[in-house]
């Protein structure tokens, strides 16, 4: 019997987005994304000045504004033939870094652990661990008041196969209370270079604002030396442990196979080969990346500007009600086929190169332990292993930056903002590929336009009717209980949605 | 004589005079005038009463008390629309912990991470001790149906703080849905039936980003909203871009042992917006030395790169951000005003002004 189900709205990401599956003799047979909010961002630049961008599209996401705000410095660096010198580029990999660790870290515990570790584990605790009891005693204070929702945000939950295993739900309902510390944290590492998070008033074209002290670097390497511990004694162990409890999502969630990165980090001089490359991976085979190769499709989408078209002359007419539309995300292809971005992509295509054998190596040693091969990656756990190992890698290179500055020495380049100009930043954020395309007339901006990593991932059909990434990864997922779709929010969930940003 | 006598207080400031509602639960409505008395602690406060300040004490219906309250706030120059908010009184949460229901709408989320950056109390604190937070879909538990009928019971009930995070999009509902219909029509049910709500953030305070010019949705602030769907709640605009943490904790916390906290015209927090950026900034002896950046490598005072520290109503330069490591200034960045009412809301007053002898500067000079 066929049965047709609504997730709406999916919690647990950012922003809005709402899911639609047939289910079939127990599986997924078709599925529809939509991303249900538009504010109108590219519109609003028209006839700015064009570093008003940098700070507007940072708006347009609170988890990641740093990669669009570096993505829009970059776009604007291109167009006003400037770079920014070595220790700025080193403070906005510091700043991108201490978002990405932040954004990894919320999205394991706070967004996805709780469809996997059983909450309710904490009545049947017996031990003295400090944040366990304290736990405890609110679950029991809070069920005592017989109020509505007594243990919300926690509870209600879907009904569904979680954990059983004692050591796993405690370490990661104690993990998820000090990652709440962990993410805050980094996003203080960054802010140490970049004002504040979110939204980094100190990215500019050029550089950042920020000077160099050694009090800076102090406290910046204190801060992250804690972090990358909690990354390898709890973050990377908790993944572990999750994908031990539930083996069988090596299988599930699989998606469409072809990856794609443009790379990230900028690389300080003397380094060597960088480990976050532009690539793509179609078919199994490393490809070398071409941004004209990047169409939009709005056939299924609620604008009406031409499907087709590269985003450097791109357009987001709203259409509202448009025929056929069922989602504000565009769709968008590379030579015209559907792509998975992320850090499975990252790490995949790092992977695939085989360039940095610290890489290669941590990935070697967490399949074995798993023991799977790199073939399980493309999957649900495949994607949140991908998230924590690029976590340490990340926060290894870090430690290597910030060795690298340079007190006393400039931390932005001067720049002219021409009357006219072209440029393109493409960069990463924690979710996947994010491309800002840029266009200046008299010394204003005469066109914007953003392709933003859930774009990507959560994009609907494009005009040959190809289901975008998480749709085709949701095909074929098991759901037991059609009342309690957990399976398909783990799913989609894999993929660290971000809407805000993918419809912008 | 009455089981629980619960408190439930309004207060609004005019340009001179603070305008206080007090309502006893039960069948008693009393009236307060006073200059001074939100300003004292809550000792202070209990004693004013029994010594029989108040101003008036009689048993109304509430109906009756809303046609004072309108004839009251008539009175005193607030006009028609100022009335229903005073007449809705607010409740002191009587378990020391409010149920909130956090909605999003044209929103980036940012003041949520923001909020997850609170320091002392951390997030766990938040999350445990000062709030009963029924419903946020960034980190709730209850999703798709779940999460709707989460929210309707929420709603239902009553008894619940609205946060209301992002500006609504009126020109266009459809460009922010959720469970199928959209957010506005959520968002209007929700605060028929909150005991207050709060404006988190500049978007949802005075419109923001969403509500600039060229804007596609037709976005507006929630006072806005509230005011085209005739709801009248006590109100609070806690405008930033993001909202930094401590604003949202310390409000929330003024709400449940408090009351409603002190507000100005924009009804902001007077607490924390009542100084300008400029008053507290730590470059105001360059300022007053001329010793202004030309360039962003520069020290000195900002202004000539377009700083609108001047005209921004914000603690943050004193409060700083993230557990307080750093702030806009601090770290060399010119405020942008993005606690302002007017952030980024015209094209043709660029965020950085670079090398601009701009009207600013001669206005600071003025002063």
């Amino acid at each position: 019997m066929n049965r047709k189900i609504t997730i709406d709205p999916l919690t647990r990401i950012e922003g809005h987005l709402s899911i639609r599956v047939d289910v079939e003799e127990g599986k997924v047979i078709t599925a529809e994304c939509s991303g249900e909010m538009f504010r109108g961002f590219e519109a609003i630049l028209q006839g700015r000045d064009p570093m008003d961008a940098q700070q507007i599209m940072q708006r347009i996401c609170g988890v990641c504004p740093v990669a669009h705000g570096i993505a829009s410095c970059m776009a604007q660096e291109e167009a006003y033939g400037v770079a920014p010198p070595q220790n700025g580029q080193l403070l906005r990999n510091l700043i991108q870094g201490s978002n990405f660790l932040q954004s990894h870290i919320l999205h394991f515990y706070h967004l996805s652990a709780v469809d996997w570790i059983d909450l309710a584990a904490i009545q049947k605790y017996e031990g003295s661990d400090p944040t366990l009891r304290n736990l405890q005693t609110w679950v029991q204070t809070q069920i005592e008041t017989q109020q509505l929702f007594p243990l919300a945000p926690l509870f209600p939950r879907y009904e569904g196969n979680y954990a059983d295993d004692a050591l796993t739900n405690e370490m990661g309902l104690k993990n998820y209370v000090i990652a709440l510390e962990m993410r805050a944290l980094a996003h203080q590492m960054g802010a140490i270079w970049c004002g504040k998070l979110p939204h980094a008033p100190g990215l500019i074209p050029g550089g950042v604002t920020e000077s160099v002290t050694a009090r800076k670097v102090a406290r910046f390497r204190s801060a992250l030396k804690r972090v990358a511990t909690f990354i390898d004694d709890a973050y990377l162990p908790d993944v572990q442990r999750v994908a031990t409890a539930f083996p069988d999502y090596f299988e599930v969630g699989r998606g469409c196979g072809n990856f794609l990165t443009y790379g990230m980090f900028g690389q300080p001089t003397g380094s060597e080969e960088p480990t976050f490359s532009p690539g793509v991976l179609m078919d199994g085979k490393l490809q070398t990346f071409h941004q004209d190769q990047i169409t939009e499709d709005t056939c299924y989408s609620r604008f009406s500007s031409p499907s087709g078209i590269h985003p450097s002359s791109g357009a987001s007419a709203p259409d509202p009600h448009k025929d056929k539309a069922y989602s504000w995300i565009k769709a968008p292809r590379y030579a015209g086929q559907v792509m998975e971005v992320g850090p499975l992509a990252r790490v995949l295509t790092a992977y695939k190169r085989g360039t940095d054998p610290n890489l290669v190596n941590l990935v070697d040693k967490y399949l074995e332990a798993l023991a799977v091969d790199a073939t399980a990656l493309p999957s649900v756990l495949g994607r949140h292993l991908s998230r924590a190992l690029e976590a340490k890698i990340v926060a290894t290179k870090m430690l290597e930056w910030v060795e690298m500055l340079a007190p006393e020495e400039p931390t932005n380049t001067p720049f002219t903002i021409p009357q006219t100009g072209t440029g393109a930043g493409l960069t990463e954020a924690a979710r996947g590929a994010l491309g800002h395309w840029l266009q200046i007339r008299n010394g204003k901006i005469s066109n914007y336009q953003c392709v933003v990593p859930t774009t990507w991932n959560c994009s609907p059909r494009d005009d040959e009717g190809n289901p975008g990434a998480t749709e085709q990864a949701l095909m074929g997922t098991p759901v037991n209980n059609v009342e309690n779709p957990l399976e398909a929010a783990r799913v989609v969930r894999s993929f660290d949605p971000c809407l805000a940003c993918a419809v912008h | 004589m009455h089981k629980k006598c619960v408190w439930r207080e309004i207060a609004k400031k005019t340009s001179s005079t603070r305008f206080c509602v007090l309502v006893l639960i039960g069948t008693h409505f009393e009236v307060l005038f006073n200059n001074s008395i939100w300003g004292r602690s809550s000792s202070q406060r209990s004693s004013i009463f029994t010594k029989g300040h108040l101003v008036l004490q009689k048993n109304i219906s509430r109906r009756d008390f809303t046609k004072l309250a309108t004839a009251l706030a008539g009175s005193l120059g607030l006009g028609a629309a100022a009335a229903p908010r005073t007449a809705t009184a607010l409740e002191k949460l009587a378990a020391g912990k409010p149920n909130v229901l956090w909605l999003q709408a044209l929103s980036c989320s940012g003041c949520t991470v923001s909020a997850l950056n609170s320091y002392q109390p951390d997030a766990i604190d938040l999350i445990t001790e000062y709030m009963s937070l029924l419903f946020h879909s960034t980190i709730s538990s209850a999703t798709g149906s779940l999460a709707s009928s989460v929210i309707s019971e929420t709603i239902d009930q009553g008894d619940f703080l609205l946060v209301v995070e992002g500006s609504i999009p009126l020109g266009m509902p459809e460009a922010c849905m959720s469970g199928g219909r959209p957010i506005s029509e959520l968002i209007a049910k929700a605060a028929g039936r909150a005991k207050a709500v709060v404006a988190v953030g500049t978007c949802s305070s005075f419109g923001g980003i969403p509500a600039a010019e060229n804007n596609p949705t037709g976005a507006v602030s929630v006072r806005d909203f509230l005011d085209s769907e005739s709801i009248g709640k006590p109100l609070i605009n806690l405008p930033g871009c993001p909202c930094h943490p401590d604003w949202l904790v310390g409000t929330l916390v003024h709400v449940t042992e408090f009351g409603m906290p002190s507000l100005d015209d924009d009804l902001r927090p007077t607490m924390f917006y009542s100084k300008v950026v400029h008053d507290q900034c730590p470059r105001f002896a360059d300022y007053e030395r001329g010793n202004f950046a030309e360039s962003f490598s520069d020290s000195g005072c900002l202004f000539k790169l377009g700083c609108v520290g001047a005209r921004t109503f914000s603690d943050c330069i004193h409060r700083r951000w993230n557990g307080g490591v750093n702030s806009c200034i601090d770290s060399g960045a010119p405020c942008i005003g993005c606690a302002g009412k007017d952030f980024a809301k015209k094209a043709d007053f660029p965020l950085y002004r670079i090398g601009q002898e701009d009207a600013l500067v001669t206005e600071l000079a003025q002063r």
